[in-house]
């Protein structure tokens, strides 16, 4: 009987948080899956089966295809870009200099800071008339008369994708201090004996033994940018004219305003399928190369 | 003398970086301190004339900031002690028994932290229609605490395994039960990761937006971010001077608590990720 009992104890602690999570998250993905093959009235109540019809709806909706085509550039930009600066800046952080703490506090600062709020005050300071960014700019003569941010897409959506990248630094950096605080200081000292560079340190020593961070930091990126609703949300709703519309935004207009319930849950299932094939791709190309 | 002058390269390197970063706190807190007449002028005027820090009182009236506050204090620590609830036993269990479900639990954790929600929103509204529930601030506790779970169990797992099982053994041979072993030997050590775990769930409920618009409808349920939303979009006219106040109130607090404690999240996150 004991054995036994003590077999069951581990279930035992882990069902309250399984059946939560299972519940939450699985009852709505059951849901999508339902939505999503079904025509469903404006307020949600399934009418007919209908197969891939909604699907076949999204992909011929043009506006799915920009989303689409937007967010692999949203994607791209912003998890390259966050990177690119992030991996120097951890370097320069992970020095031994005066006001390091200071510094690091200032990095990390847009981290807590929720992204809606962060959005706000973006679309404040960048308000045609009276934004203080124009104001700066003009004050500085690097422009003549204000500009409308906002106003097209053209201007709005990279200035989206800049704040994009500005709010995933701190997290993309702290990612890269937990992996350099992890390299040992004995091999620099081998590889200054032999007459390495600094260059040839980054690139023989330091870049590979921080590569599993560097993959940890794409993987997550990659999923909170590709899902990364509020900023677009907040500064543009997708507008002007749906010329920032992203995936998330438009599946949000899809089920909550435009009320086309059926095609809204086709985009979240075919959002979702994007992820998992990145991220079984992207760990399976990693686990093979690091077994050569 | 040299460190000196390294220091100061460093910062010189930093510095464009930190602009960008402060520049937007810098607005906020000039424009939540200028009256009125000076958010609203041709061109913009960098400083106030006078500090007006009335602008705070006047925007806890006119945006009831402080039900918004209530709500998400309620929601927040709602969230926080769901987690902790489910989260503590999941996380020793994956620390301390190997069991034939330790693989495919730890799997099906990482699925749901893919599973994000706004990818589920469309469900989830669905399902807390059923259950009768819009409009009802309680329900985000619970949809909340289930987008936390994952990440929860993996903090409180990755400390609990540097917790060394033999102090609980040397425990149980010196006549201590198995609960007495956990709490008089486990629970003290575990403290620090468990308030770290509080915190960040904490952090995460109080920011979080899309759920909250989603699933409230009436100004007096509005979590902060969404009552602060609720001023700015789809408005012609924003009162700014308050919208940044509210901003600042609403921000400043979390990130004081944040700074102080982003060292103990990356120590979690990056001992979790090794393993």
């Amino acid at each position: 009987m004991k054995p036994r009992s003590l077999n069951l104890l581990p279930y035992l602690l882990i069902s309250p948080g399984f059946l939560l999570a299972l519940f939450i998250i699985g009852y709505p993905f059951l849901d999508l899956l339902r939505t999503s093959t079904h025509e469903v009235s404006r307020f949600g109540i399934s009418l007919r089966f209908n197969g891939v019809e909604n699907f076949a709806k999204v992909f011929a909706d043009p506006l799915f295809r920009e989303s689409l085509g937007r967010t692999l550039w949203w994607t791209g930009l912003i998890v390259g870009g966050t990177n690119l600066i992030s991996l120097p800046l951890a370097m320069l952080l992970n020095q031994n200099f005066y006001g390091r703490g200071l510094a690091r506090a200032i990095i990390m600062l847009p981290w807590s800071v929720s992204l809606t709020m962060s959005a706000i005050v973006w679309r404040w300071t960048l308000n045609a008339e009276y934004g203080m960014l124009n104001s700066l700019l003009q004050k500085l003569g690097i422009i003549s008369s204000p500009i409308a941010w906002l106003a097209r897409g053209e201007l709005a959506f990279p200035i989206a994708i800049l704040i994009g990248i500005l709010v995933s630094i701190p997290f993309t950096t702290t990612v890269y201090l937990g992996g350099l605080s992890s390299l040992p200081e004995d091999i620099y000292e081998a590889a200054r004996l032999e007459g390495a560079s600094a260059f040839q340190q980054f690139l023989r020593l330091t870049f590979p033994l921080i590569r599993p961070f560097v993959n940890i930091a794409i993987v997550l990126n990659v999923i909170y940018v590709f899902n990364s609703f509020p900023i677009i949300w907040v500064l543009t709703e997708g507008g002007p004219a749906d010329s920032t519309q992203i995936l998330v935004t438009y599946l949000y207009k899809l089920a909550f305003r435009l009320g086309r319930i059926g095609e809204a849950a086709a985009v979240s299932l075919v959002m979702l399928l994007i992820l998992f094939i990145f991220t079984f791709v992207y760990l399976k190309l990693q686990s093979k190369e690091s077994e050569i | 003398m040299r460190k000196r002058q390294h220091s100061l390269l460093i910062w010189l390197a930093l510095s464009p970086l930190m602009l960008v970063i402060l520049f937007p706190f810098v607005v906020m807190f000039l424009t939540s301190i200028k009256p009125r007449s000076e958010v609203f002028t041709y061109p913009p005027r960098w400083l106030p004339s006078t500090l007006r820090w009335q602008n705070f009182i006047e925007m806890w009236q006119a945006v009831d900031f402080g039900t918004a506050l209530g709500n998400s204090i309620v929601v927040s620590l709602g969230a926080t002690v769901v987690v902790l609830v489910v989260g503590i036993p999941a996380a020793y269990a994956l620390a301390r028994f190997t069991f034939s479900a330790k693989r495919p639990f730890q799997q099906f954790l990482l699925v749901t932290q893919m599973l994000s929600p706004i990818l589920l929103v469309l469900g989830l509204f669905h399902l807390v229609v059923s259950l009768g529930l819009v409009d009802n601030k309680y329900a985000l506790i619970f949809v909340y605490a289930a987008f936390n779970v994952a990440f929860g169990v993996w903090m409180l797992q990755s400390y609990f395994g540097a917790i060394p099982v033999e102090l609980e053994e040397a425990a149980l041979i010196d006549g201590c039960n198995r609960r007495g072993a956990i709490l008089r030997v486990f629970v003290p050590l575990a403290i620090p990761a468990i308030v770290v775990t509080a915190i960040f769930t904490f952090i995460n409920s109080w920011n979080e937006f899309v759920v909250a618009l989603t699933l409230l409808r009436s100004d007096e349920n509005f979590t902060l971010p969404l009552r602060i939303f609720s001023l700015v979009g789809g408005r012609y006219t924003v009162e700014w001077q308050q919208v940044m106040a509210a901003t600042l109130l609403a921000t400043l607090p979390v990130a004081a608590v944040f700074t102080w404690l982003q060292r103990y999240l990356v120590r979690g996150m990056m001992m979790g990720a090794i393993k």
